[in-house]
Order: C-alpha cells, then structure tokens, then sequence
C-alpha cells in the first residue's frame, strides 16, 4: 500500500474523529465537564441507524436527521437530570457520573442489540477513484459531512450571537450571567449540540465501520487523545489534531498491526500530556 | 442506638473472619475472597481517590500488571503464589514510581484521562506481545484445590490496608492529603511537598492491586487481558468507595459489604443488566449521597463524628462556583 493511500485514508478516518472530538471539546469548554459517555452516545446513534436502515427498512437520510435530534434530547435530558445538579460540586464527580451513564449505555446497548457485530451493506458501497486512488464512498462521503458539520459549528461559535453566548459562558460564567447570558440555558444548548454531534459521528460510523456497543469506548479515548493533542476547549486544535491522529492510526497500523496503531495514539496523547499539556494550538482553558 | 464500641465490632468482625473457612461452605470461602479483593481494592482507590483527591481511572491497569506479573512467574517458574504476589506488588510499585512522577503532573481531568488512557494502552500491550503474555488466549494456571490459604492472605491484606488506612486518617499525613485534595495551590503554599506527597500516595495505592492481581488469577486459575483489565472492575471498586465515603476509614468497607452483596444478588439473577445496576448505583450515590453512607451513619449519630462531616467535597451548597 503506498504513503499516498494510507495518507488519504488516515485523513478520511480523522474527519469522523473530528466531529466526535469538537463536540467533545464543546461540552469541556463550555461546562468543564469530560464526558466520557461521549462514545457510547456515538454507539447507540451507529446502532439505530443501522435498526432504521436494515431493521425499519426505511432510507438512510431519515436516520441522518432523525438520529442527531433524538440524540440532542438525550443530551438534553442527561443535562437536566443529571449535570445540572452536580454543577459547582468537585470535578470528580461528574467524572464519576459520566463515567457510570457510559457504563449504563454500554450495558443497555448490548441488551437491545446483542455483542454481535452489525453494519450497512448496500448504503454508499463501492468506491470513487479520486486523484489516481480508490476511495471508498461511504468513508469520503462521511469525512465530507463530518468535516462540513465541524466547520458549520465552529461557524456558529465565532460569528453568531449564539456563539458569543457560548464563549462567554466557557470564560466566565459570572461575567456571562451579569451581562444578561442566560447560562443555564446557554449550557443546556451546548450539550445538546455535542451531543447532537456525537450522534451524526455515529450515523457517519455506521457504513463505513462494522459497529457494536463497544465501539464507544474504542471510540472515546481516541476522541480523548484529539483534544488532548488538539488542546483542550481549542476547537480548531481539535479538528487538527483530529486529522494527524487519523493518519497517525492508519500509518501506525500498516506497519505494526491495528493493536500497536491504536496504542500509539494513546501514547502520543501521554506524551503531548507530559511535555505540553496546553495542546498544540493550546486554547490554554482555565480549570 | 447511641454509638457502639468500634473495638467490639473490631473484635467480632476478626474472629468472624478466622473462623468463616472452617464453618462456612465453598461458596462462602469464594464469595468472601471476591469481597475481600475488592475490599483491598477499594482501600486502596481511597488513598489517591478519597484522601488525595485525584480522580483515578487507571488502578486496573497496576491490578493487570500484577495478574500478569504473578502468572507469568507461577506458569513458567512455578514460584508459589505467595512470592509471585509479592514479587506482583514489587511489579505495581515499581510501575508507580516510574509512571508517578510523570502523571501525577497533570491534574483534574489531565490525570483521569491520562490514567484512563494508560490502562487501555497496558491492554492493548497485553494482546499485542502474545509470546510473553499468551495474547487473547491467556495464561491458564494450575487450579489450587484449597482456597483457605488464599482466602487468609487476601484477609490479612484487608486488614493491613483498614488499619493504614485508620492510621492515615489520624495523621498528619491523612490531613495534607486532604489540603491537597482541598485545593492544592493553597496547600503548597502552606509549605506542605504536594509533589512527593502525591508521587507517594499514588505509589502506595498501586501496591495492592498488583498484589491482588496475582491473588484474582490464581483464584480464577486463568488471565487473559479483558479479564486483567476489566473496566468493570475499576468501576465496582469506585462505586463502593463512592457509595462508603470517599476519604473515610470505613467507607471503602461499608461500600464492599453493600455492594457485594447486592452485586451477588443481581449477578446470580440477572447477570445481563449487572453492570448497567453498578452504574445507577453510582449515579445515583454522586446525585443523592455523595458523601457516602459513613456520612448519613455520622449524621444520625450511629458513629462518632470524623473529619468528613467538616469536609467541603461534594458540598454543594456552601461551594462557590469552581
């Protein structure tokens, strides 16, 4: 397989990551809060977009809208419920209750859906020839959408009133809320959008990937190792990173099989975390 | 009920603990080794969870090395059990001193993830370097027939973890880990060497879990590297910790027997939403009780009142916004 090949397909693979990972990033700025339930959201999304397409027999556009809304109210169920109320407690708690949820979704995704393996056949199969090498559709396809989606939200962010909102909240809330934000609400939004973004990387995964409820926690150190080597709360640094790591993964797994490839990523990410913690292009967020 | 004479309870708890193996069946002599495991475990998580206040995702990854450790050593040399758990242990903290200085640099959510990541990459090594570690096939011991031996090694463990756990609460040590835990900053500017601190707390916390590490393959008879890194491990532990009391003495303890109990209930009746149950638990302890059953027993006056109960973790009422 030639460089240029596994380039392609490294960078292809990192676009999925990069949405994963910018909502990722999105939910840590905004809420200071690692969600580490992230990759199974993405999971169950990957999932019921494979019960709608094969199960329901109904066309793959109806999961790429309905699966993102349906995840968005999850998310902003899980805010109600659950992070509103450990708002302002140490920090280890909504780590230990993020890191309980994906064990609840992990566990209920394998009663709904069994451990086996499942997948897409026949939804974007085959393959496109784009400059002298063979591309498979769905993950072009994916990358494309992917990638459009993480940039449309970093749109929001920078120039909408929306996202003025959602910055402020991520510096200081206090300063947020005397200037008239309303920051609850800023927040519930937020997380609903991550959320939502998880479940578009999960409709994205699932022709491309063969899928299964454990892919969440495949998935989630992965995106952790992005914004990580992104630099935490930097949304551009995520895609970046996101991208490097892609490549990075499929390099590393061509030439010391897919055990090492994906080890590898974890070890860059230990390294950026001991010699430069602030990220490459470190946004620098206050804990 | 006013409050019960600890060293009473002490005293019957022991002996309960000497005598079970003669009187109770098998499954007793299992179920208690499990508890007792988990136990050490739990303990152990205390110390850089509870006291130290560092969210610590990655004590499976020591309890892997040591089943490793312990079989590879029981497997190929045929030590008895008992040195390749100590040779285990020497494994973990050897591992901790190594890793310490570097993890324990980050802080928050930096060392939650970090740990995190570190566990998996442990499992990934263990599947990739099959010729050492038999890779997804694992390491299969000989089955010991008397587990009364193993059973006594892993009380004696819990009991030395309780007692230096009792003793760093009445320490001057017990409280800098809780300055730490407080608020780090303030607690080095206090003069107090929060980096050594740390690096040896996280040190001290690893030893046990690779010693029980070696303990769980023997008393399984077999290791393969999903069963060595088990998240669900690492969770139950966090979950007794959390639903005992974090940075108390009998937490851990009042967390293991609860929580065993009703994780042989729900594992014996309904093994398939198991785990999904340990994480209610969990969410449910973070949003309702996050100060741990210890604390309600304070509150209604079953014990007498410790530091937790002037501890500000998990209060939300009187924290500012972080």
């Amino acid at each position: 397989m030639p460089i240029a090949d596994l380039l392609v397909g490294g960078i292809l693979l990192g676009g999925v990551y990069a949405l994963m990972a910018c909502g990722l990033n999105l939910i840590f700025g905004v809420m200071r809060v690692i969600n580490f339930a992230h990759g199974d959201i993405l999971a169950i999304a990957a999932l019921s977009t494979v019960s709608i397409a094969v199960g329901f027999k109904l066309p793959f556009w109806v999961a790429v809208i309905a699966v993102p809304i349906g995840c968005a109210a999850f998310g902003a169920l899980i805010h109600r419920l659950i992070l509103r109320r450990i708002e302002g407690a140490p920090m280890i708690m909504s780590l230990l209750a993020t890191y309980a949820l994906s064990t609840i979704l992990v566990n209920v995704a394998l009663l709904i859906w069994g451990g086996g393996y499942s997948g897409l056949p026949g939804v974007l199969s085959g393959s496109v020839r784009l400059l002298g090498i063979n591309v498979s559709l769905s993950r072009l396809v994916s990358f494309i959408c992917a990638i459009g989606i993480s940039l449309a939200v970093w749109w929001l962010l920078e120039f909408t009133r929306f996202g003025r909102a959602v910055r402020s909240v991520s510096r200081a809330p206090e300063l947020a809320s005397i200037s008239g934000v309303a920051v609850e609400r800023v927040r519930l939004l937020t997380f609903a959008l991550g959320t939502a973004m998880a479940g578009l990387a999960g409709v994205l995964v699932a022709p491309a990937f063969a899928i299964d409820p454990q892919l969440g926690s495949r998935f989630i150190i992965k995106a952790f190792a992005v914004i990580i080597v992104g630099g935490m709360g930097s949304y551009p640094g995520a895609i970046v990173a996101a991208l490097l790591l892609g490549v990075v993964e499929v390099v590393g797994s061509y030439f010391a099989g897919a055990v090492i490839g994906s080890a590898l990523l974890f070890l860059l990410m230990l390294a950026v975390l001991l010699v430069r913690p602030r990220g490459l292009l470190g946004a620098g967020v206050a804990l | 009920m006013s409050k019960v004479s600890p060293l009473v309870i002490a005293a019957a708890a022991g002996f309960v603990a000497l005598v079970l193996p003669f009187v109770g069946s098998d499954y007793a002599v299992s179920f208690s080794i499990q508890l007792l495991i988990f136990l050490v475990l739990a303990y152990s998580w205390n110390w850089i969870g509870g006291y130290a206040g560092y969210t610590h995702f990655g004590q499976v990854g020591f309890f892997g090395i040591g089943a490793y450790v312990g079989s590879i050593l029981i497997s190929r040399w045929e030590v008895p059990w008992y040195f390749a758990a100590i040779a285990a242990a020497f494994a973990g903290a050897l591992t901790a001193v190594v890793l310490g200085g570097a993890m324990l640099r980050l802080k928050g959510p930096f060392f939650a993830i970090g740990m995190f990541g570190l566990a998996r990459v442990l499992e990934a090594f263990a599947l990739a370097f099959d010729s050492i570690t038999g890779g997804g096939t694992g390491i299969y011991l000989k089955p010991v027939s008397d587990l009364r031996p193993l059973y006594y090694g892993v009380a004696a463990m819990a009991a030395i973890m309780l007692l230096l756990t009792w003793k760093l609460d009445n320490s001057r040590l017990g409280l800098k880990l809780l300055a730490i835990r407080e608020d780090e900053n303030a607690a080095e500017s206090l003069g107090i060497r929060t980096t050594r601190l740390k690096i040896g707390t996280f040190v001290a916390s690893s030893v046990a879990p690779a010693a029980m590490g070696t303990f769980y393959a023997v008393y399984l008879g077999f290791i393969d590297p999903p069963t060595a890194f088990a998240p669900n491990l690492e969770l139950t532990t966090i979950a007794m910790v959390l639903l005992g009391g974090m940075g108390t003495v009998l937490g851990p303890l009042c967390g293991a027997l609860v929580l065993s109990v009703v994780n042989e209930v729900l594992w014996a009746n309904y093994p398939q939403i198991y785990l999904a149950c340990v994480g209610v638990i969990i969410l449910l302890a973070v949003l309702y009780m996050p100060r741990g059953i210890v604390n309600l027993c304070m509150k209604s006056g079953w014990l007498a009142i410790g530091r937790p109960l002037f501890r500000r973790l998990a209060a939300r009422e009187e924290q500012t916004a972080s």
